[in-house]
């Protein structure tokens, strides 16, 4: 009898997949099972930190809050 | 010290108070912001001048801005309404437009002294005309400019010679709402104590002068200056003011006919409330010899030579920046130099315009000239050298431009080759004559520490002379401390700095003009471009995504190494590849940018291309540049730092940048204008590229946005290209195996810090001026053989390229083509002068 | 204009014939439909024509053909025809249903005694109300149901005092026009809604009125009807509520609370529709000569004159005084300084995730810059040989935050791995598959993941006892 497990499937580009990875290098909080280079299953409680936590981690690749010239 | 005025309103007046209380009221008085970021720092930041009168010139500007002079009506109730809190404090919709406002193409912002300009209407030629030289241009796209009012940017109108009345009243008549009262007051006090006094050297005395008599006695009273006065003479004398009347800056178009002596300007002065006329506007902008006969005596006391800067000093202090103005048409000291340009060399109307602004009442008046690269700075400098006609030094950044700057001269002017000699580490020749021209570096004067004894002697004789004029070439980059000491030993009557953009991360622009003067002149990019003046440049930032193993390792990484990972980011490395064979394809001649030094060597030997950077020896780097110039089989090449300034390479066409400094706007400029000055320019359709690697989800995306903020003001469109149609198709893409691209991780995780640290000095001429990076260099050597070593251990197959170090450079050498023709000459005619001095 | 034809008729078309045969007794909706087909039906006989000529090329001939078709069938959907089939003998014969034609030829020679194009009102006290008054009033009413629509994020409601009834409020959260909760303010179809043209505005709103409606059990006849009444009406004219139904009657409350409708307090038995209501089933023309007369205060709700340039360096300038204007640009632009004839902003990675975060996309925000887009803009592109109106570079700029907003994908569900078999794993997959529940799956790993479970487990245990 095979195993169901409850989660979410996350299916994104490689890069989030490594930064979730690194996330939950952390406490190992987040990953149920590593599918595979752009996808993965989460616990299913944690997907709204997960998706806080990746946007922090976003956002240093992020464009400079408008200082151009005249801002 | 000023009389502390009684504030007559209710606006804030209080700016100026006297030394005491400016440092008093310093901490309440919002300055302008200083805008710091961690990694956004020059190559020289730690060139801090830290001494007192940088602190007053801080002060003095702090002092002068804007939001001191606050709107009377900030929070008005008036006219809020549902829309109003989108905008907080800066919701104007109270003002009052003028009934026929849709003529009139200006905004005014009363809090930030901010101006917005329809580019579109009829008027806005003349009011861009207008604005650049009374205001910062900020943004300058296609359909709405922004211009800022600085007190920088009025005590540069005021030093060519606008009134402050004229800036009002043209304000006025270009604005769609009558100019806010607290803008009025702005510009009055900030004219009101810029220029108004001046030092002039007449016959070799130092003379401060002014148009109003009160002023100078006001210096003479102040306890410091008042003794300074040479005794003996006259308390103040009275002449007549200057006029530009009988001046022509050759190369112009006036020049040929030799003008119509007269100025027949001036008369048609229009009067206020009437409609605006294009011709008006003209007119008042032409008006820099004011008819006014009040105005245009000036006085002056005469102060000794040993004075100078003191009194400079005292004068900053005291919030009256002192104006320095040269009147070398009556200069009988100094000889006169024969120098002409060239009957062919016809400069461009922005050119004329800049040295107009230079050369406005007739005498040279210091201060810098903002041209994009490839717009002809060195024509710019030439046509001055050749308009005071006295003894001329220039200052370069590095011995390569010293050489190119001669060159120019020789091409565009008559000047006598033996007139003028270069002072480098290899050449400390004198003219021959009793005047003449010294094209130098800023290194070679500013050295600390014992000189060589030819190059002592050639220092003497340098700073025993008097100077006609001083060209400082890129200011930009040149640390202040240098600029201090370069002024502060060569006596000079008149001073030109030139550059491609006044930016700088570290704020220090402001410190130049107190050392050279205000900004003259600053071009408006996209005008040239259109123009045909510099090339039109398509504008490209390529996201290259980071494979999976190179993205969880630059997330672990400290940030030194995550640099290096994004740089080498196996997508990124192909789509250059992609690129470059591309672009070599239609006949492209490419420089591929890279700062980090072991990227750049990487890339390049994998690539077979050749590649220059700061240890690379002259001979070799004349030879490469050589090949890349008159050599089709060699299309590519990779530069380091070195590159960005004074390299000239017009058969460049395509940039790919692929690791730069942080997010330095200045470089990003400065690279881009490489390929401004393409040879090609003006052929039908021709369109230069500029492409921007960066490695997607790294740091370097925000860095990557940062640096282009400076072009995209200036209306440059830099196009996001997410994947390049092909790449996986290209016969020999690098790294498309798993197995290669974890070897290269493994090599960029080996490599030694040292290594990684080599993000090139730059500019060869200053880095060899402290022992500090001689030292570093050192050190590098012994680190390259380490890194060698570990790459050994780790498997010598890994590191292929490491073995194969300088082959493109080497094959480039073994063609043993022709030295450059250029310097062969040079070479001949460092003979024949040495000749000429001995027959003597 | 066509996009408001489209969603009323689209309604209309989902109604019964019963429903339609009762509608067309009233000759003024006869004609209000007649008004607005006119454009098909003149397609449809000009193509009948022409194709008996045979004058025209195939090509074209095709395409009228089509077009014709196209008509046909719509007219008979909204029973406005009737079409017999054709066969061997008889050549298809299309004719007016009996009851839309006896309605029409009513409603075109005046005749009869249906009171369906309303009742002047015969009170001699009417009340003293001009035309620019209920232009006034009618925009004051609907830019304040627009505003609230833009604005209903947070600060942006200080002033309820301008807002619409609690009656409008609630009609537009029932119609997800925006939402209220934690996530509250205006969503993707509010974001729609404000681009359309004012008349499909007033169209969407009564359509969602009218289906809310339904639910109160009214007479959706009756309330059709009133409102195709209220399109053949006069501009500045009292009307007389007292021959009004008692469904309508009830309605009138709403289409006061719209501004379709004005009802003078001192007269309260008397209405005068507003230029919103007489302009509902006027044709596209009609409606732009009203657009016209409406001029400035109706083109700054929605008006198709351009305001807007968006530079090369993301900053915008909009020539605007309209507060509801300026609330539409802050949704999707950090807005910096207001002059008296233009406020001026940028558009920022941070302002366009806040529109997205609101369910507004890329692409809303786009078209809605570049249908406002400043004849400057429209220029320069025209001097370029017809570029594009927008930068590109800001084009592609905004489309990409939408797509980096939407890197990831999450689906909950169900992983299943572990199979004891090859057979099982691909029994399951196919099952799975099957039953449309597969989300994920990978062979080699013999793992995949479903979005729902219940019947699978089922079949596991089918299996299992097998």
């Amino acid at each position: 009898m095979p195993r169901a497990i409850r989660g979410v499937l996350v299916e994104c580009d490689p890069s989030i997949k490594s930064i979730i990875v690194k996330i939950d290098s952390e406490d190992h909080a987040f990953i149920v099972e590593d599918l595979d280079n752009q996808t993965l299953v989460i616990k299913e409680n944690m997907l709204a930190i997960l998706k806080m936590r990746l946007d922090e981690a976003l956002k240093e690749t992020q464009q400079p809050p408008s200082d151009s010239g005249s801002e | 010290m000023p009389v502390k005025r009684k504030a007559s309103s209710m606006y804030h007046l209080d700016v100026r108070g006297g030394a005491k209380v400016g440092r008093d009221s310093a901490a309440s008085t919002p300055g302008p912001a200083t805008p710091r970021s961690i990694g956004s720092s020059d190559e020289y930041s730690d060139a801090e001048p830290s001494e007192e009168e940088a602190e007053n010139i801080q002060k003095n500007i702090n002092n002068f801005s804007v939001e001191s002079y606050k709107a009377k009506k900030t929070n008005a109730v008036v006219g809020r309404d549902s829309a109003s809190h989108h905008f907080g404090k800066n919701d104007f919709s109270y003002l009052s437009l003028k009934p026929d406002h849709d003529n009139r193409p200006l905004w005014i912002d009363p809090h930030k002294g901010r101006i917005i300009l329809e580019s579109f209407s009829p008027l806005a030629t003349h009011a861009q005309d207008f604005l650049t030289t009374i205001a910062e241009p900020l943004s300058r796209p296609i359909f709405l400019h922004e211009y800022a009012l600085t007190p920088h940017s009025l005590y540069a109108a005021v030093s060519v010679g606008l009134d402050p009345k004229d800036i009002i009243n043209v304000l006025d008549r270009l604005s769609k709402i009558p100019v806010p009262q607290n803008i009025r007051d702005f510009i009055t006090s900030c004219t009101h104590s810029y220029g108004k006094v001046k030092l002039v050297l007449k016959d070799t005395k130092h003379y401060v002068e002014s148009s109003d008599p009160e002023m100078l006695q006001r210096l003479l009273k102040d306890e410091v200056i008042g003794p300074l006065r040479v005794q003996g003479t006259e308390d103040i004398t009275s002449t007549s003011a200057p006029k530009m009347a009988g001046l022509v800056i050759p190369g112009t178009k006036n020049f040929a006919g030799v003008q119509q002596a007269t100025d027949q300007r001036g008369s048609n002065k229009p009067k206020d409330g009437e409609p605006v006329q294009q011709e008006d506007i003209a007119a008042t902008l032409n008006e820099d010899d004011d008819d006014d006969d009040d105005a245009d005596a000036v006085h002056q006391f005469e102060i000794g030579d040993t004075a100078v800067e003191v009194v400079q000093k005292r004068c900053l202090e005291l919030g009256l920046p002192v104006l320095e103005e040269y009147d070398f048409r009556n200069d009988s000291h100094n000889a006169n130099l024969d120098i002409d340009l060239k009957p062919a060399a016809q400069i461009r109307h922005y050119q004329e315009k800049s040295l107009s602004k230079m050369f406005g009442n007739g005498r040279a008046k210091s201060g810098i000239i903002v041209l994009p690269c490839g717009a002809g700075k060195t024509l710019v400098g030439i046509t001055a050298a050749c308009t005071v006609k006295k003894g001329v030094i220039i200052l370069c950044t590095s011995s390569m431009s010293v050489i190119q700057w001669r060159q120019e001269f020789l091409k565009w002017s008559n000047i006598n080759p033996s007139d003028i000699a270069i002072f480098t580490s290899d050449n400390k020749d004198k003219f021959a004559r009793n005047t003449g021209i010294i094209v130098t570096s800023y290194s070679m004067v500013a050295q600390r520490g014992k000189r060589s004894y030819d190059s002592q002697k050639m220092m003497d004789f340098i700073q025993s002379r008097e100077w006609g004029l001083m060209i400082l070439d890129e200011v930009h980059v040149v640390p202040a401390n240098m600029f201090r000491k370069v002024t502060s030993t060569i006596k000079t009557h008149s001073k030109l700095g030139l550059t491609a953009t006044l930016l700088r991360e570290d704020d220090k622009i402001s410190d130049l003009n107190f050392l050279i003067g205000p900004k003259l002149y600053e071009a408006n990019w996209m005008e040239l471009a259109e123009q045909g003046h510099i090339a039109r440049v398509q504008c490209a930032e390529v996201w290259c995504p980071m494979t999976t193993e190179f993205y969880s390792e630059y997330l672990r990484q400290s940030s030194k190494k995550k640099q290096l990972i994004w740089t080498m980011n196996p997508r990124k490395f192909q789509a250059c590849q992609f690129l470059i064979d591309y672009h070599e394809k239609r006949g492209d001649k490419i420089i591929v940018f890279a700062d980090n030094i072991y990227a750049l060597k990487a890339y390049a030997t994998k690539l077979n291309k050749a590649f220059i950077y700061g240890d690379t020896g002259n001979a070799e780097r004349m030879r490469i540049l050589e090949n890349f110039q008159h050599n089709d089989k060699i299309n590519t090449l990779f530069l380091s730092k070195i590159g960005d300034t004074s390299l000239d390479l017009p058969e460049a066409t395509c940039l790919i940048q692929i690791s730069s400094h942080y997010g330095s706007r200045r470089q990003e400029a400065q690279r881009l204008g490489r390929i401004l000055r393409a040879k090609r320019r003006n052929d039908e359709g021709f369109n230069a590229f500029f492409y921007s690697l960066v490695s997607k989800d790294t740091q370097e995306m925000y860095f990557s946005s940062k640096r282009q903020a400076f072009l995209v003001d200036q209306g440059y469109a830099f196009k996001v290209i997410t994947h390049l149609q092909g790449i996986e198709e290209l016969p020999g893409l690098a790294f498309s195996t798993p197995s290669e691209r974890r070897e290269l991780l493994q090599n960029v995780l080996i490599a030694n810090d040292a290594d990684i640290d080599a993000d090139d000095r730059g500019d060869d001429m200053f880095h060899m001026m402290d022992g500090k990076s001689k030292a570093k260099a050192k050190k590098k050597v012994v680190a390259r053989r380490m890194a060698g070593a570990l790459s050994e251990l780790a498997g010598g197959q890994d590191m292929a390229y490491v073995e194969q170090n300088k082959i493109k450079n080497k094959e480039l050498k073994r063609k043993k083509g022709p030295s450059s023709s250029f310097f062969k000459k040079m070479s001949r005619e460092q003979e024949k002068r040495k000749k000429a001095l001995d027959e003597e | 204009m066509a996009v408001s034809t489209l969603a009323s008729f689209e309604y209309l078309e989902q109604l019964s014939g019963t429903t339609f045969q009762k509608l067309y007794r009233q000759p003024s909706t006869a004609l209000a439909i007649f008004r607005r087909m006119l454009p098909h039906l003149g397609r449809a006989s000009f193509a009948k024509k022409s194709n008996a000529t045979g004058s025209l090329v195939p090509g074209l001939l095709l395409t009228l053909r089509r077009q014709r078709d196209e008509a046909l069938s719509l007219l008979s959907r909204l029973y406005i025809v009737h079409i017999t089939a054709r066969t061997r003998d008889d050549p298809q014969v299309v004719s007016l249903t009996k009851g839309f034609r006896s309605s029409l030829q009513l409603a075109l020679t005046g005749g009869g005694n249906h009171q369906s194009f309303g009742v002047p009102s015969s009170d001699s006290a009417t009340a003293d109300v001009d035309l620019h008054y209920l232009d006034e009033y009618a925009r004051a009413q609907w830019e304040g149901i627009l505003h609230y629509v833009v604005s209903s994020v947070g600060e942006g409601m200080h002033q309820a005092s301008q807002g619409p009834t609690s009656a409008v409020k609630q009609l537009l959260k029932a119609g997800s026009l925006v939402t209220s909760g934690a996530h509250s303010g205006i969503t993707q179809a509010g974001f729609s809604f404000l681009l359309q043209e004012v008349n499909a505005q007033v169209w969407t709103l009564l359509l969602l009125w009218i289906k809310n409606a339904e639910q109160m059990e009214m007479d959706s006849v009756d309330v059709l009807s009133f409102l195709f009444m209220l399109g053949s009406l006069e501009l500045g004219r009292a009307y007389s509520t007292t021959t009004l139904s008692e469904s309508q009657r009830q309605m009138l409350k709403y289409l006061v609370d719209f501004g379709l409708v004005y009802i003078p307090r001192s007269t309260p038995n008397q209405f005068f529709p507003t230029r919103l209501s007489t302009t509902l089933t006027s044709d596209a023309t009609a409606l732009r000569s009203v657009a016209a007369g409406f001029d400035a205060v109706n083109t700054s709700a929605t008006g198709t004159k351009g305001f807007i340039i968006i530079e090369t360096n993301y900053r915008l300038y909009a020539y605007t005084t309209s507060p509801l204007q300026i609330a539409v640009l802050a949704l999707f632009t950090k807005l910096t300084t207001r002059y008296p004839n233009m406020v001026a902003g940028r558009i920022t990675r941070e302002s366009i995730y806040r529109a997205i975060s609101h369910g507004i996309t890329s692409d809303q925000v786009i078209s809605y810059l570049s249908t406002h887009a400043h004849p400057q803009l429209l220029k320069s592109s025209a001097a370029h040989g017809g570029g594009p109106v927008l930068p590109p570079t800001v084009v592609d700029q905004i489309r990409l935050w939408q797509i980096e907003n939407e890197r990831m994908k999450a689906t909950s569900g169900f992983l299943f791995k572990e199979f004891e078999s090859q057979k099982e794993y691909d029994a399951c997959v196919k099952y799975a598959d099957a039953i449309g529940v597969l989300v994920w799956k990978s062979d080699p790993k013999r793992m995949f993941f479903v979005s729902r479970v219940e019947q699978l487990r089922d079949y596991l245990k089918s299996r299992k006892t097998k």
